[in-house]
């Protein structure tokens, strides 16, 4: 049909009409732009050698296990294009090795890698070839991003938390302090944990002298060992950083045992799930519970580090930068925020 | 004191006594939307059950046929942490020589000492807040006494009688080649942490060619429920997470204008949750926000068995909930009729 505008309009006189027709179809390929639905992201292959899997170990000098942390991957990647492909380092290697195999022979799109050990350097040069990306966990690969837990800062962080908390509580009262746990747990960094309470001590109670007491990872030590510090000091206020949960239950039991309750602060590291609950577990990190002595402990959140790590490795597979380090957020979860940090949901 | 001056004056003072009441009245104000319904609303989204809405719901009864959606409520059925029911039987007539007259009346009587949330239960308003603000941005502090609340109680809704619509997530899964089902269940299940999208939803309407109408009840089926009906052999399993639906389902399931959600789950919505430190947050988008019910524990497998064996996922949904005044929800009975 001929249009009857173009056909009775000089040439010079149609460019309006041009121009508004030219607007509209610009406007409706800006307004079909929107509407569709961006092309859906390619799905991603992604590995995660985990340190270990062995039932009811624990790992880091902490009390969570290889499964708590393989199992975050899993829930973190339910938002993510990702299809997650597991191995298990057990600690070795020579296992290490075969999985890097494995997975370039699955031609993973990344690889996500938890071991401690010489084996780092192989793999990455095996990945490398392969043209296989690495992000690293806790411990460094040549070449890849890292993403640690600073086992110092968490140290200075209980250490403040104490601190604070006797100059609000027992300002000029004599003071003495320790650092009970696995001190010499060198592999997991336990020292560095010791080395930042004592320095954060040092910094806002100078006065304070503070003792190792050195469980070698047995709680049941915890009794005899403190006990001996709490007779050497059988009055005045105690100070009393433990380096991992199950270790700050068994010191708040020894000072019980011996009478102290109303000398005695403790915090922790960590927070597991022994030291919190939900809504129907009564904790010892709990709001209904805030007059503990153990005042609070510093999160570790080795249960969440899917949810951590995964957004880095989707920045390097969408090929955006990522720092060389990032590091675990170290909060101290006390009852007043242990239900926001750890929301229960154990109730409906 | 010049005129001008103590213009001023009043004025000033009059921002300070006003701007502090207004400031305590729109606290709620900021954290959540006011009901559509207006300001005194109580009754959220069964407003949407009007009396054309039941009537075009009735046309849905086809063949009388009545099927069960609400589990049993006895002791070892799955309950969270200190919630209990319990019940006592008084039968003291029963007793030799107890019976009355001459015509030797006999009697019992229950005392249900019990939770609101277990079983097969229905949310109320009162259920959820943010902070402690509730829906229509009731600062709930104000309505609350040590027995019951005095806003947002169950009296306040409309009778559930609509349509409702079963969405067969277990067929939607099956058919996308993606369900991954627990060892634990008997027949098919969506696992724990499974999110339920939008489009998973979408899927389960298409499969039997059903558009969501407003004022609807959807009841998802996620095959969870086999594990409540294991009772009490999977009780820890099935309260240690469910399948659900995310925050985009909800959020799509809230644009359809919907009064109710439903599940064969204890908290209708993924868990664990999508985001770690979330809590229940699809509860307070629906609740909270929009005024929509969540009934859990919903027994779903008949109903979507029928649905699978006549091609109509579509029923009558009759709900029956106690006008129990001033109480954050209850145990209900449901019935599907077809």
């Amino acid at each position: 049909m001929k249009d009857r505008a173009s056909a009775s309009s000089p040439r010079g006189r149609r460019r309006p009409h041009v121009w508004w027709v030219a607007a509209g179809l610009l406007a409706a390929l800006l307004v079909a732009g929107a509407l569709t639905p961006a092309r859906a992201e390619r799905q991603y292959v992604v590995a995660f050698a985990n340190l270990t899997e062995e039932p009811g170990v624990t790992v880091e000098g902490t009390g969570f296990t290889g499964r708590e942390i393989r199992e975050s991957f899993v829930l973190a990647a339910r938002k993510y294009p990702v299809e997650m492909v597991y191995y298990d380092n057990q600690r070795d290697d020579a296992r290490a090795l075969q999985n890097a195999d494995a997975a370039i022979a699955r031609k993973v799109d990344l690889y996500i890698q938890y071991h401690q050990g010489g084996a780092n350097v192989a793999i990455a040069e095996k990945l490398k070839a392969a043209g296989i990306p690495i992000l690293a966990l806790n411990y460094p690969v040549p070449g890849a991003p890292l993403y640690t837990m600073d086992n110092l800062v968490a140290g200075r962080v209980a250490g403040e938390a104490l601190a604070q908390f006797a100059l609000r509580a027992w300002r000029g009262q004599p003071t003495v302090a320790a650092v009970v746990g696995n001190l010499s747990a060198v592999a997991d960094r336990v020292p560095e944990r010791a080395q930042g309470v004592t320095e954060a001590l040092a910094r806002r109670l100078p006065a304070v002298r503070v003792t190792p007491v050195d469980t070698r990872g047995n709680p049941a030590q915890v009794g005899p060992l403190l006990g001996k510090f709490l007779a050497a000091h059988p009055t005045g206020k105690l100070l009393l950083a433990a380096t991992d949960d199950t270790t700050a239950l068994a010191v708040k039991g020894a000072v019980e045992t011996a009478g102290r309750v109303h000398d005695a602060a403790i915090v922790s590291h960590g927070v597991d799930r022994t030291i919190h609950g939900g809504m129907n577990d009564r904790k010892e990190i709990d709001p209904n519970n805030r007059g503990s002595i153990v005042i609070g402990s510093v999160a570790f959140y080795l249960d969440r580090y899917g949810y951590d790590v995964l957004p880095l490795a989707m920045r390097v597979l969408r090929g955006e930068s990522v720092p060389a380090r990032v590091t675990t957020r170290h909060t101290l979860v006390t009852a007043a925020n242990v239900f926001i940090e750890y929301p229960p949901y154990d109730m409906n | 004191m010049k005129p001008r001056a103590i213009v001023a004056v009043v004025a000033a003072l009059m921002v300070l006594a006003f701007g502090s009441a207004a400031f305590a009245q729109t606290d709620c104000k900021t954290l959540m939307p006011a009901s559509p319904w207006g300001p005194n609303d109580q009754t959220g989204a069964t407003n949407r059950i009007t009396p054309a809405v039941t009537k075009a719901a009735a046309a849905e009864i086809q063949e009388g046929k009545v099927i069960a959606m609400s589990y049993p409520l006895v002791d070892g059925v799955p309950l969270f942490g200190s919630r209990f029911t319990k019940t006592i039987l008084t039968a003291v007539t029963l007793a030799p020589g107890a019976a009355l007259g001459e015509n030797n009346l006999t009697y019992m009587e229950d005392t249900w000492l019990s939770q609101s949330h277990v079983g097969t239960h229905l949310d109320g308003l009162g259920h959820i807040g943010r902070k402690d603000c509730y829906f229509n941005q009731t600062a709930m502090g104000k309505f609350i006494n040590q027995n019951n609340m005095t806003k947002l109680g169950l009296e306040h809704l409309k009778p559930f009688a609509t349509r409702g619509v079963v969405i067969d997530m277990v067929k939607v899964y099956q058919q996308a080649n993606k369900l991954k089902t627990n060892p634990a269940c008997k027949k098919p299940c969506l696992d724990k942490g499974t999110v339920i999208s939008a489009a998973d939803i979408q899927a389960g309407l298409k499969m039997y060619n059903v558009t969501l109408r407003e004022g609807d009840i959807v009841a998802i089926h996620t095959g969870w429920g086999d594990l409540f009906e294991q009772y009490p052999a999977q009780n820890a399993l099935y309260n240690s997470g469910e399948p659900g639906i995310g925050k985009e389902a909800a959020a799509w399931l809230i644009s359809q204008k919907i009064v109710a959600v439903g599940t064969d789950t204890w908290a209708v919505e993924v868990i664990p949750g999508e985001s770690p430190k979330e809590a229940f947050i699809v509860h307070q988008m629906l609740l909270t926000d929009n005024g929509i019910h969540i009934i859990e524990n919903v027994r779903t497998d008949l109903i979507a068995g029928e649905a699978a064996a006549t091609g109509r996922a579509t029923f009558f949904f009759s709900m029956t909930v106690p006008k129990a005044v001033g109480m954050t929800g209850n145990f209900v009975g449901i019935e599907g009729i077809r």
